[in-house]
């Protein structure tokens, strides 16, 4: 390189590169997902296995969105805009993206979601933060999981449901209460976790906020997460 | 529910063959049976001119040549589709160019891909739902029918729980192009009791500035700003407030920071030209020009004022050739009577700069003959341009018709009034500018009332005669056109109707509309006319 041409701004690089993964693995998700008949006669292991290999496709696929986004966050780019939303509609659509990766897992779900229902908010952040939370839900979860939504002290709260085992202790969360802390170097839940919570402070009705819970219990019994928007 | 697509005429738009028959195969998974293609922005634009289609699917990315965003701004302006057909954007990810762009121009949708043909059914069935709520509300507002729409707004807000957002933001711009101002504001104010909005905070912030309330203004586009930074609309308003203020620098700051969102936007870029060249800051102008034109190479929101803007640069900085050079394309670009008589006036200009006074007089001999070669009258930018250049050159007769002619247009224009002032002062003629400006001023106040009185008095065919001469004078001074209306649809009351001088009043309405819009009358006489005929 020319030494007197202008350092490149690494994040840049690494946004375009992110960019650059993220086609190839939507790609990736798409070939999967198209052949999923010839993986119905195969042995039960082989078949966990294929709906482990979608559950990572879709988290990666997640977390490099993730990423983009938090880098538009991060350099004034994104354009932030609530528009007036049908709850019942995004969650639909959410379900639909995971509709392979729901009957490969053979995992049920139920959307309980009132049709009339409107709120206010980024329809593509909030489908970017229930869909991370469905997959890890499908992945957690025993043989169901739940989205439901509805309207509490003048607050939209959308929840995602499973009837596993639930959080451990350590990883249970009301943002209302402390932040989370999020620490990167424990592992794979971080980013998510961090990037929905960021979304959720994003969204703001004069003084109030958005929040994000984890919790346990519910009426599946499993995890529990939970999402307000003022 | 379902809707069924057989009937619908579908496009697909991409430069990728392989994405083409995927979108083409998805379509007909939807049940759709006629589906066309097109590679490019180009091909598109012949497919839609050829027929009406209800359904487009378009990539974002086209290739060389328009971009999805492009071309669905052309086929909007160009009327190609209407608000029945279903425009579904389709992109790699989520963008601020079209989503930041003005509500007008935005798609009914856009998928992010990978797309399904599950998702996009669902997709096109709510369009089709929505599209069915707002049919009878967006044929009465394309008819400039406000009263009705707003109307119709009221009867669905009754009922349509799932829609009243988008129906009071509707109803809120219907108020305001009706100019039922009190109503307007009691609307925004409100929606802004439950939750802070952006259309109704930027609705409240317009509404102060059309009422001269500058500072309240401001702070309103400033708070919306701050609560939805994608709402664009905000930045514009709020730059061109500063700009009243006289805090031109914050303007540009503001016109900057939008622009950051959305650096594709041809007419923001244009804006922010002239706003540092009015400042003087040279640099950022010739930047801001050049980029306008660049990124409006493929767009039919491209600007004339662009090139205008950078050649006034160039020959600031004493680049004559270049200026001369970006005055010629102008004119290559553009083929309208108005940009070639400010291109021609810019290049006289510069001649008598240099002091090249036989060169000058040659253009502005040349600009005579096509004043007189053309049928219509010159808008008021050109004309003040061509006026300069006709004082600046000795020819002062012509130019002095050219500025009584704007005043006597526009003799409540403040704004412009002080622009011919202007020119009158800068050729040493403060006084008998002055003079000139009072006496077409009155003039035309005369003009505006000669029927109104004659029609008070009952001479009603002699009223409508008056305020047609008025009309035919000043064709186009709103306050006349308005009132010629009026004394029509009092003539129509009482000595009964007459189709051809209902349809005259309508297109003397459409005119005072375009040259000043969201005034009460404009509303008020259409619906008397469209009751006369309905007698």
């Amino acid at each position: 390189m020319n030494p007197s041409s202008p350092q490149p701004d690494l994040a840049t690089i690494l946004a375009s590169s992110v960019h650059d993964m993220k086609n190839s693995l939507g790609l990736m998700g798409r070939l999967l997902a198209k052949h999923e008949a010839v993986w119905t006669g195969i042995s039960a292991e082989a078949q966990s296995e294929y709906s482990h290999l979608l559950y990572e496709v879709n988290r990666m696929n997640a977390n490099l969105i993730s990423l983009l986004t938090l880098y538009k966050f991060g350099k004034g780019l994104y354009p932030f805009d609530p528009q007036p939303c049908q709850p019942a509609e995004i969650c639909e659509e959410v379900a639909m993206q995971h509709r392979v990766l729901l009957s490969a897992s053979k995992v049920v779900l139920h959307i309980d979601v009132p049709d009339d229902l409107v709120w206010h908010f980024d329809a593509d952040l909030i489908a970017g933060v229930l869909g991370q939370a469905l997959t890890n839900a499908i992945n957690y979860t025993t043989d169901t999981v739940r989205i439901a939504a509805g309207v509490e002290h003048d607050e939209l709260w959308l929840a995602v449901e499973d009837n596993g085992r639930g959080y451990p202790p350590q990883m249970l969360v009301d943002s209302r209460k402390a932040v989370s802390g999020v620490d990167f170097s424990s592992g794979s839940t971080g980013l998510g976790l961090y990037f929905a919570e960021h979304v959720a402070q994003l969204h703001r009705n004069r003084e109030r906020i958005g929040s994000l819970r984890l919790e346990n219990g519910g009426p599946l019994g499993g995890g529990r997460f939970v999402i307000t928007l003022p | 529910m379902a809707t069924n697509f057989a009937s619908h005429h579908c496009l697909v738009v991409d430069d990728f063959q392989g994405m083409r028959y995927l979108m083409r195969d998805m379509l007909r998974e939807c049940g759709a049976v006629h589906v066309e293609m097109a590679s490019n922005g180009k091909e598109a634009l012949q497919r839609l001119l050829e027929r009406r289609y209800d359904i487009v699917l378009c990539d974002y990315n086209l290739g060389q040549g328009k971009n999805g965003q492009q071309l669905l701004e052309e086929a909007k302006l160009r009327q190609l589709i209407g608000p029945a057909t279903t425009w579904i954007m389709i992109t790699a990810e989520k963008s601020s160019d079209w989503i930041m762009g003005a509500v007008e121009y935005q798609p009914d949708s856009y998928l992010l891909k990978p797309i399904t043909a599950d998702l996009l059914l669902s997709r096109l069935e709510k369009i089709a739902v929505r599209k069915q709520a707002f049919a009878d509300i967006a044929q009465a507002m394309s008819n400039k029918q406000y009263t009705r729409a707003i109307a119709l707004c009221d009867e669905r807000l009754a009922y349509d729980t799932v829609n009243a957002s988008e129906l009071q933001r509707l109803k809120g711009s219907l108020l305001l192009d009706a100019g039922e101002i009190d109503a307007a504001q009691k609307l925004y104010e409100t929606v802004l009791a439950n939750r802070e909005i952006a259309w109704a905070r930027t609705g409240l912030g317009r509404i102060c500035f059309q009422q001269g309330e500058y500072e309240a203004a401001r702070d309103h586009f400033q708070i919306s700003r701050e609560q939805a930074p994608g709402y664009l609309e905000a930045y514009d308003w709020l730059a061109r407030t500063q700009q009243r203020l006289g805090d031109a620098e914050h303007a540009e700051s503001t016109l900057s920071a939008a622009l950051k969102l959305s650096p594709n936007s041809p007419l923001r870029q244009k804006s922010l030209g002239e706003l540092a060249l009015q400042r003087g800051d040279l640099d950022v102008a010739d930047a801001a020009f050049r980029k306008s034109i660049a990124v409006g190479e493929h767009s039919i929101l491209k600007t004339p004022e662009a090139y205008l803007g950078l050649a006034k640069v160039c020959s600031k900085s004493s680049r004559s050739d270049e200026a001369l050079k970006v005055l010629k394309s102008v004119q290559h670009q553009f083929s309208d009577d108005d940009v070639a008589l400010r291109a021609k006036s810019a290049e006289g200009m510069i001649y008598t700069q240099e002091n090249q006074l036989s060169k000058a007089g040659a253009v502005a001999n040349e600009l005579k003959q096509m004043l007189q070669e053309r049928a219509t009258r010159p808008d008021s930018t050109a004309s003040l341009e061509v006026a300069e250049l006709m004082l600046a050159t000795g020819q002062r007769d012509q130019a002095v018709s050219l500025l009584q002619d704007v005043v006597r247009n526009n003799h409540e224009d403040n704004l412009l009034i002080d622009k011919v002032q202007a020119v009158f002062d800068s050729a040493n003629m403060k006084a008998e500018g002055s003079n000139l400006v009072e006496a077409c001023r009155r003039e035309a106040v005369e003009l505006m009332n000669s029927g109104v009185l004659l029609a008070r008095d009952g001479k009603l065919p002699e009223a409508l005669a008056a305020m047609r001469g008025a009309r035919d004078k000043l064709p186009a001074n709103a306050r006349v056109l308005f009132n010629f209306a009026f004394v029509a649809v009092m003539y129509l009351q009482k000595l009964g109707t007459d189709e051809a001088l209902i349809e005259e009043s309508r297109q003397a309405l459409r005119e005072a509309n375009r040259v000043s819009p969201g005034e009460k009358r404009f509303s008020q006489l259409m619906d008397a006319l469209n009751k006369l005929e309905q007698r």
